[in-house]
């Protein structure tokens, strides 16, 4: 088993004549908790995308177990996206069938536990339910796997507080502690505290990765405070005008 | 895995399709009835009777509507839209992905032409004298086709057979027209449509190119025997011929479809 389980060598990508990616070069341990902190725009989905294999990088290189994107690498990768990719013909019950069948890491006695403390009714068919509960349906479907590598992209964007809290909660009580959870966000004050490491994309560069406890030590400051300072609108956006 | 994805694209498609399928057989049913139940001489009967069958046909062209709709919108939406998320995700090739949604575009079609032919036989069930002329025709089919029916067979399935493949190129040319719109940034839809005819034309032009291929000796040979050769021989041949090449045609399509989303693939 490689110690090393994602690199990312000269990474870029590029949406026609605009960079999403440059040259970005990244290396992830196993059992962490990470946060890929970046405006929007700065790269964070793009990244995540690339490592799902749902993109194509434009140059450079990225391993996941030291392997190059293949279905191998996918069936150790759970991935929450920042959209709802059912069939709207299906039921919860139905994914978990598919989830069982194609994943063999995926546990389906914790999906229905997890349906049960959420509130979802897996035979409801997916067309008849609210937003927020095919947002919980997904959360159920990627944390119900015992994944080397979970991406979760902006899993607390656009819900409030106590819901962030929630799915916060979910995550943590339910990943494999062996395998390393990547999170997207900007919402940094949220996630600080539970995590082992960060890394900060700027216009699709990684500008720090380092642990949480390096950050503050060397830094004098929290994480979102660095952040802050970092993406200030004035330093970020060129003129400082929007 | 290919298994596995066809169960649920066949899942998908049962729930879309059984009750258009049901509805197509139950209306055939009800028009055997109006048809000749009713009293055709009255306006009342031939009214009931009009509408009835008027209703079936519409159902039967909105059936065939629905089956192209439902094969461009498996490709479109499954792979390369909302769906495409989970669908690519999946530790699967991407020639399986593909292989999975033409089954079931083909599927979906051959089932819809037996519930078309079971519907009108079902209408036509009253015109037919099943003790009589019916099984006199048979018996005289059986007695022309004497010592060749196994030939008349063979042909058969080597038309059926011309059929699928047909039918599979036709939808793995959309299939790639439509991974070929994909790789446009923006109005991927008319870059779809774009692409669809550009193929076409391509292809039209390449055949017209082969025109000095057909003239070379080989295929003269080949177009002699099978014209020259007495009885069943030429048709087996001309049918394979026709079958090799929509089989070639296919495969091409396939392997630029499974390029793209093997390698270009981007669902931004």
């Amino acid at each position: 088993m490689n110690e090393v389980l994602v690199t990312c060598a000269a990474l870029s990508k590029r949406y026609g004549s605009k960079p999403a990616l440059s040259g970005v070069n990244l290396q992830l341990g196993r059992g962490r908790i990470v946060g890929l902190l970046g405006p929007n725009g700065s790269g964070k989905t793009t990244l995540i995308k690339i490592l799902c294999g749902l993109l194509q990088p434009t140059g450079g290189s990225v391993a996941i177990d030291g392997q190059p994107i293949c279905p191998y690498t996918k069936s150790i990768v759970s991935y929450l996206p920042d959209r709802m990719y059912f069939a709207d013909w299906m039921t919860a019950a139905d994914l978990f069938d598919l989830f069982a069948d194609f994943y063999a890491d995926f546990d389906r006695n914790k999906a229905q536990a997890m349906c049960v403390s959420l509130g979802v009714t897996p035979g409801d068919r997916i067309k008849t339910m609210s937003k927020g509960t095919k947002e919980k349906v997904q959360l159920v479907l990627v944390m119900a796997r015992k994944a080397q590598l979970y991406l979760l992209d902006e899993p607390i964007a656009g819900v409030d507080p106590a819901a962030r809290d929630f799915i916060l909660g979910t995550i943590l009580t339910n990943y494999n502690e062996n395998g390393t959870v990547m999170i997207s966000t900007h919402l940094i004050s949220d996630i600080e505290k539970v995590l082992d490491e960060a890394i900060f994309l700027k216009d699709g560069q990684v500008v720090l990765h380092d642990t949480v406890d390096e950050i503050r030590e060397r830094e004098g400051k929290s994480v979102d405070a660095l952040f802050r300072e970092i993406f200030r609108a004035g330093n970020y956006y060129d003129g400082g005008v929007f | 895995m290919l298994v596995r994805l066809l169960k649920y694209d066949f899942r998908s498609m049962l729930k879309q399709f059984s009750m258009i399928w049901l509805a197509a057989l139950a209306l055939a049913l009800i028009n055997s009835f109006t048809v000749t139940g009713l009293d055709s001489t009255s306006f009342r009967g031939e009214t009931v009777a009009g509408i009835s069958m008027l209703v079936y046909v519409g159902v039967m062209i909105a059936m065939f509507v629905i089956a192209v709709i439902f094969v461009i919108q498996r490709f479109y939406k499954g792979l390369l839209g909302g769906e495409g998320y989970l669908m690519h995700t999946l530790p699967v090739q991407s020639w399986e992905l593909i292989a999975s949604k033409l089954v079931c575009a083909v599927a979906v079609t051959f089932v819809s032409i037996i519930v078309a032919i079971v519907s009108i036989l079902l209408i036509c069930r009253s015109f037919i004298d099943w003790d009589g002329s019916f099984f006199q025709f048979m018996g005289w089919l059986w007695k022309n086709f004497d010592g060749d029916m196994m030939n008349a067979i063979l042909v058969l399935a080597e038309c059926l057979l011309l059929l699928f493949t047909g039918t599979a190129k036709s939808y793995l040319l959309l299939y790639l027209a439509m991974a070929v719109g994909h790789l446009a940034h923006k109005n991927r839809a008319g870059a779809s449509v774009a692409a669809y005819i550009g193929i076409q034309a391509a292809c039209n032009t390449l055949i017209g190119f082969a025109g000095g291929f057909f003239n070379n000796p080989l295929f003269r040979l080949i177009q002699n025997f099978a014209w020259e050769s007495q009885g069943w021989g030429g048709l087996h041949i001309t049918l394979w011929i026709f079958l090799a090449y929509t089989v070639v045609i296919a495969a091409v399509y396939f392997f630029f479809t499974n390029y793209i989303l093997k390698h270009k693939l981007n669902l931004e």
